[in-house]
Order: C-alpha cells, then sequence, then structure tokens
C-alpha cells in the first residue's frame, strides 16, 4: 500500500488525499442521515441528543463546504487558491470591521484596506515576492494607515480606531496571506506536493481547536480566564495541542518533514492557533458577543466565517516563517 | 434584458459588499399589498432594501426615490426607472421652499406656522403637513368608511373636488415662497398613492430626509396620510442597519460592511388614531427594531 502510494505522481497523491478525505466525509454524513430517522421518542434520545445530533450536522456542514472550497483550489490551481484565500480574507476583514465601531473618518482608510492592501498582499502572494511579501503589511501599510486617518480630521480615539483597522488587516489579511504561501514554499524532493502543507497545517490547528473544545465540554474544568473564554483551562489547551501534534507528526510522509520536525512544527502551529483563538475570543468578548454574528445576536448579519478561520490565521504566518527560516525553503 | 443585467450585477456587488441579509421577524416575506417604512441614513438605503427582498417580492415593490438626487443624471435616472422601478418623489423644489419661510415666516397663516414650527430642521416637503385635513376625505373613493371617520376627526368639510392638493398649497403656500412653491403645487404623495392603487407594494422613508444620528428623525405625516387612504395596505416597519458606515454622506467608494434589513410586525391605523401619536408609533416600531 505505503509501495503504491509512493509510485504515485505527486498530483496522484494529492488526488488520492482528496478522495480519502471526501470518502470519510460521505461516510460520517450518511450516518448522521440514518441516525436523524431515529424515533424522537426514545429516552436514550432525548432532545438534548438532538439538539447535539444537529450541532454537528452543521459542523459537518462547514466541513464539507471547506473541504470542497481547498479541493476547488487544488484543482484549478495556485492562482485560484490564491484568489479564494484572498476572497477569505475579505470577508473575514468585513465581519471584523463590521463588528468594531468606525467612524466616518475611517472611511478612506477603509477604503484603502479592502481596495489595496487586500490586492497587493495577494497578488504578492501570488508572484512569490516573498520579501516584501513578509514587510509589505507591517511596515509600510501599518505606516500608512495612520496617515489616512490623520488626513480625514477626526482625532477623537484616533489610536483606538486605527488600532482596530490595524488588528484586522494584521488578522485577516497578513495571517490569511500566508495560508496560500505555503503552496509557493520549494522544498528539495518536494515539487508539487505543497497542496500537503495546507492540509497538513489546515488539518492540525481545527484537530487541535476541536479536540481542546470537546475536552473542557466534557471535562468542566474552572476557566482560568473566565472574563475571556468560559472553556479556556490549560489542561484542556495541552491535551489539545497534544492530541494535534501527535496527529501532525504522524502524518509526516506527506510533509517534506521527519517525524521529529513535524512534531515540533505542528506544536507551534497549534500553539499559535489555539491562542490566536483565545485573542479573538477576548475581542469577540469586548464586542460582547457570543460569536462573530450568530444568527439572532448581531444585527449586523454577520455569519460567523471568522470563528472558522481565526485559528488559522494566527497559526499560519507563525508556521510559515518558522519552517521557512528553519529549512531555507 | 440589459436592465435584469444590470440588476444581477447591482444585486452581486450589494450582497459582496453588504451581505444585504433580511431578516423577517414580524411578519414573513409575502406577496401582499404592503407599505414598508424603513429609517434613511443613507441614499444607498433605497438600494439595500431592494437588495434585501426575496426576487418575487422585488417585482412587485417599488421603492420611492428622490427626484433630485436619482434623476439628475441620466445614467441614474435610467437604473431608478429600469431597474429598481422607482416612483420618483419632488424634493428639490420643496427643498427651497422649506429653506425660503424662515424670513416670511412671520405672515404665514396660523396652520403653516405650525407646520414650520414642528418641524425646524427638517427640509422635506412641508407641503405635506397643511394639506393633511384635507387629503384624506377627498382621496380615495374605495375608502369611504375611513374616510368618514377621518372627516369626523379631521376636519367636517364636504369632500372637496378630487385632487385635494392644488387645494392646499395655492391657500396656503403663496405667502411662503412665491416663485418657488408654483412647481411643487402637484401632490407629493400622488405618485405613491398612484403606485399604490395600481396594486403594488412600497418602500417609503418617512423621515423624508437622511439622519446624522443613530436615531431617526420624527416622521413626516405622508406614511399617516397613505395608511388612511389604504387601509387594507399592510404596514411593515423596517430596520436597515450599518448603511451608513457602507457610504457614509458625500463619498463615493463604499467600503464593505455587513449590513442587514429587519422587518418588523405589521402596524395599523387604530380606530380614531390621531396622526401624531400613530407616526411615533410607527417611528418607535422602527427603532425597536434595531435591537431584536
Amino acid at each position: 500500500m505505503n509501495q503504491f502510494l509512493r509510485s504515485l505522481t505527486p498530483t496522484q497523491q494529492v488526488a488520492a488525499l482528496f478522495l480519502i478525505v471526501f470518502g470519510l466525509l460521505v461516510i460520517i454524513s450518511t450516518t448522521a442521515f440514518f441516525l436523524s430517522f431515529r424515533e424522537k421518542r426514545n429516552p436514550v434520545h432525548d432532545e438534548a441528543w438532538q439538539a447535539e445530533l444537529r450541532h454537528y450536522r452543521a459542523l459537518l456542514g462547514t466541513t464539507w463546504f471547506m473541504v470542497l472550497i481547498f479541493w476547488i483550489g487544488w484543482a484549478l490551481g495556485e492562482t485560484v487558491a490564491t484568489v479564494l484565500f484572498a476572497l477569505i480574507a475579505f470577508f473575514a476583514l468585513r465581519e471584523f470591521i463590521t463588528l468594531s465601531p468606525t467612524r466616518r473618518g475611517d472611511h478612506r482608510s477603509l477604503i484603502l484596506a479592502f481596495f489595496v492592501v487586500l490586492p497587493i498582499q495577494f497578488w504578492l502572494v501570488a508572484t512569490a515576492r516573498f520579501d516584501l511579501f513578509t514587510v509589505f503589511i507591517p511596515v509600510y501599510v501599518f505606516l500608512a494607515i495612520p496617515v489616512a486617518s490623520a488626513l480625514a480630521n477626526d482625532s477623537s480615539q484616533f489610536l483606538e480606531r486605527n488600532a482596530k483597522l490595524q488588528w484586522g488587516i494584521m488578522v485577516c489579511v497578513y495571517g490569511m496571506s500566508h495560508v496560500p504561501a505555503l503552496l509557493l514554499l520549494t522544498f528539495p524532493g518536494y515539487e508539487g506536493k505543497s497542496a500537503f502543507l495546507v492540509f497538513f497545517l489546515v488539518f492540525v490547528v481545527q484537530t487541535s481547536v476541536l479536540v481542546q473544545h470537546v475536552i473542557s465540554r466534557r471535562t468542566q474544568r474552572k476557566p482560568f480566564a473566565p472574563n475571556v473564554s468560559r472553556s479556556f483551562n490549560w489542561t484542556s489547551w495541552g491535551i489539545g495541542i497534544g492530541v494535534a501534534s501527535l496527529v501532525g507528526a504522524l502524518f509526516s510522509f506527506i510533509t517534506p518533514f521527519k517525524f521529529g520536525q513535524a512534531l515540533a512544527v505542528s506544536l507551534i502551529a497549534c500553539i499559535a492557533g489555539s491562542m490566536g483563538h483565545l485573542v479573538m475570543k477576548a475581542l469577540k468578548r469586548d464586542r460582547g458577543i457570543p460569536n462573530w454574528g450568530q444568527k439572532g445576536v448581531g444585527v449586523t448579519g454577520a455569519n460567523g466565517l471568522l470563528d472558522r478561520v481565526d485559528a488559522l490565521c494566527f497559526a499560519a504566518p507563525i508556521f510559515f516563517h518558522s519552517i521557512r527560516w528553519y529549512f531555507n525553503a | 434584458m440589459l436592465a435584469k443585467l444590470t440588476g444581477w450585477l447591482l444585486l452581486g456587488i450589494v450582497r459582496l459588499l453588504t451581505g444585504a441579509q433580511a431578516r423577517w421577524y414580524g411578519c414573513p416575506p409575502k406577496a401582499e399589498q404592503r407599505i414598508y417604512f424603513a429609517n434613511h441614513q443613507s441614499h444607498a438605503d433605497l438600494v439595500m432594501i431592494w437588495a434585501a427582498l426575496p426576487e418575487e417580492l422585488r417585482s412587485i415593490t417599488r421603492p420611492i426615490a428622490a427626484r433630485d438626487y436619482w434623476a439628475n443624471t441620466p445614467f441614474k435616472r435610467w437604473i431608478t426607472t429600469e431597474v429598481f422601478n422607482a416612483v420618483y418623489v419632488e424634493r428639490a423644489a420643496t427643498a427651497t421652499a422649506a429653506a425660503a419661510p424662515a424670513p416670511a415666516e412671520v405672515q404665514v397663516p396660523a396652520p403653516l406656522a405650525r407646520a414650520v414650527a414642528a418641524a425646524p430642521a427638517e427640509r422635506i416637503e412641508p407641503s405635506m403637513e397643511p394639506l393633511l385635513p384635507i387629503a384624506p376625505p377627498a382621496a380615495e373613493p374605495a375608502t369611504e368608511a375611513v374616510n368618514e371617520v377621518q372627516g369626523q376627526l379631521d376636519l367636517p368639510p364636504p369632500p372637496p373636488p378630487p385632487p385635494p392638493p392644488p387645494v392646499a398649497p395655492p391657500a396656503m403656500a403663496e405667502p411662503e415662497s412665491p416663485a418657488e412653491a408654483a412647481p411643487p403645487a402637484a401632490d407629493p404623495l400622488a405618485p405613491l398613492a398612484d403606485a399604490l392603487r395600481s396594486g403594488d407594494s412600497i418602500i417609503i422613508f418617512p423621515e423624508g430626509t437622511r439622519g446624522h444620528t443613530g436615531e431617526p428623525q420624527k416622521f413626516k405625516s405622508g406614511l399617516y396620510t397613505l395608511a388612511t387612504m389604504f387601509p387594507e395596505v399592510v404596514l411593515v416597519p423596517a430596520w436597515i442597519d450599518n448603511v451608513q458606515r457602507v457610504m457614509p454622506k458625500g463619498e463615493i467608494v463604499p467600503v464593505p460592511i455587513l449590513c442587514s434589513v429587519t422587518f418588523g410586525a405589521p402596524l395599523r391605523v387604530e380606530d380614531g388614531e390621531e396622526r401624531r401619536p400613530f407616526l411615533d408609533r410607527a417611528r418607535a416600531a422602527v427603532i425597536a427594531l434595531r435591537d431584536v
């Protein structure tokens, strides 16, 4: 089996990966579909059980959607993948800005962020100008945005407004742009298989968030920072990170890394991702919303995309730069 | 065909920028004749509420567009008539009329003085206020029952000749601004009444002008007038959220920010309800939707 997989071309290997993932999803979805036929009066499957099932089905729907996006991105090439991630960054930033109050004076800065910074950043990714791509936002944009705001002649809460906008750009645009950038890293003997790296990162980070969520649900430990998150505690965090890193290490055969290296980079990505999730929770708490616009909560109609991608936004830059530094890729 | 394509393109852009989410809280989207009344903060309100309505309702719902803004270039005129199927209302002429009376206010007759005093900062259709007591009785033959109630309530004159507007402005508008007041002699509500008479739903912004603050301004009486003229039409309040952030006054490039339109439970004019209480109630209903 292993021999057979190794004999395939990189493209076939990636295709096989997608086949496996889609196969798993089909099996899980079919099971969930048949479970929904269960009799509702059965005492074992009461209201709570039904609600849980609904919750899982919603989660499953999101997973399907994400996998499909990745598949389309991979099938149509790196440029399309970059455009796809640019769109995700656009929607995430839209959600972020919606939920952080802006004033009239921010209008020009917002135009700059959405219609200048975002396209340029992703264009830099698509053309693999990694030197400029790394510094474009932290250096040039962060100095340009306050200038645009100052020219708008509105000094009230100036620092706060600019910080919000810069933070939004940092997380949604800069962080997200590092995911397609992984596609362009070149490792010796790993040509054409960069899609695996993206899959590896997303898979590992999502696993850590998911495991952490499930463990904290089951164990009901005392939250460490109850003002920020009612579910975060170090035990479940540690378990989540550990499990996800181990899973990442076991998947080292799809990456250019050895077992130990894969364990290390997964650990880095998981810590960054779960901490990022926590940071975004603090931001949400500050805005008084439990989710980035769950239905019926905010009047804005935000659809919670940021909830799904915030961990990835934090993990991607750190993952990218650490492996680029270590492997000189 | 071109209008359809433009409509789709515009819809795509609006959805990309704002999401244009409709939230039906008080009533389902239903193909009955309705008057949607909403808060007004930006010219884009019109586009937002148009985009938020489902396809089937969009074709039978006509938004109200201010002629001075939406018909001042051929392109805007084309897009409002062909794509939005909008009803134009006059605003420019009455705006000058509102500006004019300030010096002349001393001589104006009592009813108009009341109207002007009630709306110092408003710049829209002051002519609708003096028009009101006379308008309902004459307007609609089909609504005689209500008209009678109306007649007892407001004024008991025998129904004047059919088009009521010419009656009101000549009597009272002349002292306020001799030259400018001549063009808007037509009833500003007439196009809306025509649209309702032909069975369409309409979207109106009873504040008349765009607000600068978060709070909607006082509602103009046009809503009450239409409601009493067409008692069978369902009045649906709507709150348009966030649009002023997408495109503040004076900006031309929109910024992507999520917006939503919340539709609330229908209202109706209670038996014997006066104009001002009803308008305040309608305004409260719109504001209440902000926080659902």
